[in-house]
């Protein structure tokens, strides 16, 4: 059967008027559908009608599918997957405290100790900061009343050039608060805004993550946190 | 769904770039004309569940065949409303092998009415009055009872000839020359009107 064929004309448009209508039967629907496929006035003949025949369409009236309809297909097509559930941010997470806690107290105490004797003015505040192998990287420290926290790293640590360490202070309960950028090795001598033990009152720990060159434009630690260190207060 | 041609230009475009795997014109096209096509596969298939599956199932085909709406040369609406109305159809042809002869009466039809709103439109008031194109419309209203009933019942609930026979309470021959007439002299009213695409 040609319907392509001029002669067939009027029987193509009679099957392209009831497949349109859909009154075809499931056969005759998919034999339609592969000629049309191949023969293009006969794809140009159906088209019409379906054309004429979504006017109709028209007339229904819309109804908003429940939201579950389109998280199916996404969930089908493997698209637009909702974002992951925010992921709780290091700083808040339970395994840096219990690290901090744990991470040789006496240790910090004896590098403080013997920091403090080497140190021109007793120097009550010092943090020792440790990497995950618990090695101190950065011994910072400052007196009770001073604006200058003092931070030394122990070794030179391996930076690549656009890349910054910066310091946080981590306030109980509330969001990183930026201190400043250390340089990869030697002393840093970073302002405080406030005297030591006012801006690390309520402050059990610091922290320094890596970041762009220049520091966290966000405000808030953006790359992976290298040192954390509990607060020690000495007074 | 959206015939004027701003409109169909827009949901050209959209399939265009959907064709093109970008996500945010595919959530776009489905918010454009989703309510369109699930108003359509609930008309026809009477059951929520059910299209519900067959609209996702449309918009999954649309994704993976948005590529092929150009060659198609098909407006956007019918492209859409075509993949919609076939895949109802197929599953209601599928629904008729998988049960025993449906039995429609009076009264099993007042029951399936009960499920839509009363305020709903029938497929009679919908051929008459629903079709956004005043051509539509008044093509619609030159066609014969027995014509616009049958039309208007094939095409808003899928039925076979032989189903139309039954609900009608006429011969199959009658249906037939009914469905065969009243579509010819639609396209000759269109075709005046100049509703061409």
């Amino acid at each position: 059967m040609d319907l392509g064929r001029p002669d067939r004309a009027d029987r193509l448009e009679a099957l392209a008027a009831e497949y349109a209508l859909g009154t075809l039967s499931t056969r005759a629907r998919r034999r339609l559908e592969a000629i049309r496929r191949r023969d293009a006035r006969v794809a140009s003949v159906v088209r019409s009608w379906e054309y004429r025949l979504a006017g109709l369409a028209e007339a229904v009236p819309a109804v908003t599918p429940a939201p579950r309809v389109w998280a199916g297909i996404q969930r089908r097509l493997g698209i637009g997957e909702a974002a992951p559930a925010p992921r709780e941010p290091w700083w808040r997470s339970l395994a840096l405290w219990r690290g901090l806690a744990t991470a040789g107290l006496a240790l910090a105490i004896g590098l403080g100790v013997l920091l403090m004797a080497n140190a021109p003015e007793p120097q009550p505040v010092v943090v020792v900061l440790a990497g995950q192998d618990a090695r101190p990287a950065l011994i910072a420290s400052a007196a009770r009343g001073s604006r200058t926290l003092i931070v030394k790293a122990v070794n030179p640590i391996d930076v690549a050039p656009d890349r910054s360490l910066e310091l946080w202070a981590l306030p109980e309960g509330q969001n990183p608060r930026p201190l400043g950028l250390l340089p990869a090795s030697g002393v840093a001598r970073v302002s405080l805004p406030e005297p030591a033990d006012a801006v690390l009152g309520n402050t059990p720990a610091l922290a320094v993550s890596l970041e762009p060159a220049g520091g966290s434009p966000t405000g808030l630690p953006t790359g992976p946190v290298l040192y954390t260190g509990a607060v020690q207060r000495m007074y | 769904m959206a015939t004027s041609p701003d409109k169909s230009a827009r949901l050209a475009d959209l399939l265009a770039r959907t064709a093109l795997a970008d996500q945010a014109a595919f959530a776009e096209l489905y918010r454009l004309t989703s309510g369109q096509l699930y108003g359509l596969a609930l008309r026809m298939l009477r059951d929520h569940a059910l299209a519900e599956e067959i609209l996702q199932d449309v918009y999954v085909s649309v994704w993976h065949h948005a590529a092929t709406y150009a060659a198609s040369k098909s407006q956007p609406a019918t492209w859409l409303t075509s993949i919609a109305r076939n895949r109802c159809l197929d599953q209601l042809r599928k629904r008729e092998l998988e049960t025993v002869p449906i039995t429609r009466d009076d009264d099993n039809d007042g029951e399936v009415e009960m499920e839509f709103a009363a305020d709903d439109p029938t497929p009679m008031e919908m051929l008459l009055n629903g079709a956004e194109s005043r051509s539509v419309r008044e093509c619609v209203d030159t066609l014969e009872g027995g014509q616009k009933q049958a039309i208007a019942l094939a095409f808003y609930q899928g039925l076979t000839h032989a189903e139309l026979a039954q609900q009608l309470r006429q011969p199959l021959g009658t249906i037939k020359s009914w469905v065969r007439r009243g579509l010819e002299r639609l396209r000759q009213c269109l075709d005046r009107s100049g509703y061409v695409h």
